[in-house]
């Protein structure tokens, strides 16, 4: 009977078939299981015919039942599904797993079946399928066609007497062939065309993409440095409560009769800890309310006990690394500061989004906080202005034409950021519409906009004292201007116009050893082999000298400032020491002999600049040119030619970076081996705007992140 | 949209050399396969006789399917030939129906809209065949063993 019934609907509507099946998918199995139900019951019925109450006609029963069931719309419907699927295909869908695997694999959402785009290109795959194939086939016979050719050709000289047309009709297919073949060359050009078009399209969703998650970094990133500042915050407030505890024990030891005292003075401090914010006056008065005079007189550690006055240090990263400079397009600014109103005359950084220093003509020293964009304070001492200086961690040495070098803390720093933040929020608005008009990346949005020229001018001195307690002592046994300095560690070194390079030791704060530059140069000169340095040592060396400076004086360059300084860089590291000098030559000294073990010539002007690592030494000099020395033989590696003297270089892992005199940073990547230009220049170039940048004067690279200062006082921040 | 290849185009297998030609041009692309090699190489598997590689080219199609948009109404029909060559004729007809909701004038696909349903009816006739006469056979044995029962009683 279940027979019957399956026979009969499909000849009786079949018009339903095709709009039934579309949507009965999920009805499917819920129907078919009801009808199997149904099925069982009659079966069950007619099997065990006593179970039943009517007794007489339970068959008959059950075929109404059946028929009733049957009659329902909803049975139909997966009936009918039976009759699209086929039984067979049913079963292997059911049963076979390497069936269901592939069903689920390949299956398509309906989504993407009904938003299916009308194609635009002219050929279907089909076509490109049908362009393609014959060549195979003719590339597989295209290197027998030759050989075929030879034999055919000398099957055909055989009846070519009296075979004319067929040869004819030959080559008149061979030409069919070829232009059939043209033919699909260009079918297959357009499926390529239109397959670079879709690649496009992926390529721009994949930039936006990039650009959504870049935003995100930068968002972390800044998540990060506040959570750091956090942190440091709460470090500090332990460390001071255990040292509150620590005097405490100290006391209880001592008198028992001050305990008292101490608790009920705790007790008042503790209370004014709960209820003070981050305010310095607090905690001022939390000193002078716990240290009394009778307490401070008598504990064991009162030598260190002033120091623990709160003090917020500097959130320094050493756990989160930024990284967000890296991802960045290469080129694109980051920041850009006026840092003073005068040429720059040095500067650096100890890490990416850190802490900047600045030394310019106008003798005054800034510090700048990478991340905010904004002075932290200045660093005050010195007489005259700071020629050199460098930043490594909390350290920064700077050496002045006052003949004095300066060490500087910046951990002592008393750097308030929400202070900082408050005195330029009034600033922000206007800063942040110039930044808007005049940033062209995108990236101009992930910053906090950057202090304006208006900025300097108008916001009150940053906390004049909040560098106050950074000095930590100053070295001067030097007689003339400090030129070049470079320190490592504990060991300092650093040339000066007195002729002489002294090393100094950092902790003990003096000078370990000088060693006289004019000295070494003369000895070297008589013991080389060279005729024409070993000619006039002694004029040569109080010539060159001489004649480096006269021929400053002579040039028509009357805005260069810095005259060729006589030591123009050192770096030192361990024992080793490499000075580059106003006679164009690079000396290598071993400190512990204090002899010049190595000297390479090579450059025919003043040596502004220069970095060695483990393997080459890189050197700028006022000849225009850049020279990479390979340490292990002493040789030029590479060498190159720039249109300006170049006044600053610096290189990190990948790239070598050079202020050539432009206003654009010349930037050679090691990887490939391209010059590029970095820089306000750049855009300036392309936009011709009247104004263009000044010259770049010093620049600073740390793993892509480049600092560039510049003749107007201006500090421009890359990524690179 | 082109040409398409009618469904007799889709019986005729490839020579196994070709077939191999189109197999080694997928693999040596590597990671940035063009369209037109991955189309090639999946309509010469579906065009041959073993299961598996049939299964393998609709695979393929429905990977071109989903990366490429612009082409996915071409692949529609293929996907809709592929399943129709592997006897998955719900999936067919699925792809054929939507192919020709876009686009009613396609001769191709309507031409395939004929041919499944004729391939299911047969299929569902022969089934419903063996299947009837299954249930006839099994309810003449049930009768036999009732009226056995009764006549025993």
């Amino acid at each position: 009977m279940t027979g019957r019934g399956r026979s009969t609907s499909p000849r009786r509507q079949p018009g339903h078939s095709r709009q039934a099946s579309n949507d009965d998918n999920i009805s499917d199995t819920r129907q078919i299981e009801a009808f199997g139900r149904t099925v069982q019951a009659t079966a069950s019925q007619l099997i065990f015919p006593g179970n039943d109450q009517h007794g007489t006609d339970p068959y008959k029963s059950a075929l109404t039942s059946v028929q009733r069931q049957l009659r329902r719309p909803l049975i139909q419907r997966s009936v009918f599904s039976f009759t699209q699927q086929s039984p067979r295909e049913l079963l292997r869908g059911k049963f076979s797993t390497s069936e269901v695997e592939h069903r689920a694999l390949s299956y398509i959402p309906q989504e993407l079946i009904r938003t299916a785009p009308a194609g635009q290109s002219p050929f279907s795959l089909f076509e490109g399928f049908k362009a393609s194939l014959p060549d195979t086939e003719d590339d597989g016979r295209g290197g027998r066609r030759k050989r075929h050719g030879r034999n055919g050709s000398k099957l055909l000289e055989g009846p070519q007497e009296h075979k004319g047309p067929p040869q004819l009709v030959k080559m008149k297919r061979e030409r069919d062939k070829l232009d059939h073949r043209l033919e699909m060359m260009g079918i297959r050009k357009t499926m390529c065309a239109s397959e670079i078009r879709e690649i496009d399209t992926k390529i721009a969703n994949m930039n936006t993409m990039r650009r959504v998650v870049l935003e995100r970094l930068a968002g972390l990133e800044q998540e990060e440095h506040d959570m750091e500042v956090e942190i440091g915050d709460l470090a500090e407030r332990v460390a001071e409560m255990q040292e509150m505890l620590e005097d405490e024990e100290a006391l209880a030891k001592q008198s028992p009769s001050l305990i008292a005292e101490g608790e009920a003075e705790r007790r008042a401090a503790d209370k004014k800890l709960e209820t003070e914010e981050d305010d310095e006056e607090a905690e001022a008065d939390m000193d002078a309310s716990f240290m009394s005079e009778s307490i401070y007189g008598k504990l064991p550690k009162a030598q260190e006990s002033p120091r623990s006055k709160a003090k917020r240090r500097m959130p320094k990263r050493t756990i989160s690394m930024p990284v967000l400079h890296e991802h960045m397009e290469p080129g694109t600014k980051i920041r850009e500061l006026q840092a003073h109103n005068d040429v720059i005359t040095a500067m650096d950084f100890d890490a990416p989004f850190g802490t900047l220093v600045t030394a310019a003509l106008d003798d005054t020293v800034r510090v700048w906080d990478l991340n905010a964009g904004r002075c932290m304070g200045m660093l005050e001492g010195h007489l005259s202005s700071v020629r050199c200086l460098q930043v490594e961690e909390n350290l920064v040495a700077t050496g002045s034409m006052d003949a004095s070098i300066r060490l500087w803390d910046l951990g002592q720093a008393d750097y308030n950021p929400a202070q900082a933040a408050a005195s330029n929020n009034i600033t922000d608005k206007s800063s942040e519409a110039e930044d808007a008009e005049a940033d062209k990346g995108s990236d101009a949005a992930l910053f906090t906009p950057a202090a304006s020229v208006a900025d300097l001018a108008s916001q009150p001195p940053p906390q004049g004292d909040a560098m106050a307690d950074c000095h930590l002592f100053t070295l001067s046994a030097h007689v003339a201007e400090i030129t070049a300095l470079n320190f490592r560690g504990n060991t300092l070194v650093s040339g000066s116009a007195d002729k002489t390079l002294r090393q100094w030791d950092l902790e003990k704060g003096r000078c370990i050893q000088t060693l006289d530059v004019l000295w070494a140069a003369a000895q070297a000169q008589t013991t080389t082999v060279n005729t024409s340095a070993a000619a006039t040592p002694a004029s040569e060396s109080g010539g060159w000298w001489k004649s480096g400076a006269g021929r400053l004086r002579g040039s028509a360059e009357a805005a260069e400032q810095a005259e060729a300084d006589f030591v123009g860089a050192v770096q030192v590291f361990d024992a080793a020491l490499a000075c580059g000098t106003a006679d164009g030559m690079v000396r290598l000294w071993d400190l512990r002999s204090g002899q010049v073990h190595r000297s390479l010539v090579g450059h025919t002007g003043p040596v502004t600049s220069l970095q060695f690592d483990d393997v080459f030494l890189v050197t700028g000099s006022r000849d225009r040119s850049i020279r990479i020395w390979d340490l292990r033989t002493g040789t030029i590696h590479d060498a190159f030619a720039y249109d300006q003297p170049i006044s600053s270089m610096q290189f990190d892992a990948r790239r070598i970076v050079a202020a050539a005199g432009e206003d654009v940073v010349k930037v050679y990547d090691k990887a490939d081996g391209r010059q590029w230009d970095c820089g306000a220049g750049v855009l300036a170039a392309t936009a011709e705007t009247t104004s263009r940048p000044s010259v770049v004067e010093r620049v600073r690279i740390k793993d892509g992140y480049l600092v560039e200062g510049r003749r107007d006082g201006v500090v421009g921040v890359w990524s690179c | 949209m082109g040409s398409l290849p009618y469904a007799a185009d889709a019986e005729s297998p490839l020579k196994p050399a070709e077939l191999q030609v189109l197999r080694a041009q997928y693999e040596k692309e590597g990671p940035y396969i063009s369209l037109q090699t991955k189309f090639n190489y999946s309509w010469g598997l579906i065009k041959s006789s073993s299961r598996p590689d049939q299964q393998e080219g609709v695979l393929l199609l429905s990977d071109i399917f989903k990366t490429s948009p612009e082409r996915r109404r071409e692949c529609l029909y293929y996907l809709a030939l592929g399943n129709y060559k592997l006897g998955n004729y719900a999936e067919a007809r699925r792809y054929n129906d939507s192919l020709l909701e876009l686009e009613s004038g396609n001769l191709q696909a309507q031409s395939l809209g004929q041919l499944i349903d004729e391939k299911v009816s047969r299929e569902g006739m022969v089934g419903m065949a063996i299947v009837g006469g299954v249930a006839a056979a099994v309810a003449v044995g049930v009768g036999m063993l009732v009226r056995g029962a009764q006549r025993k009683r």
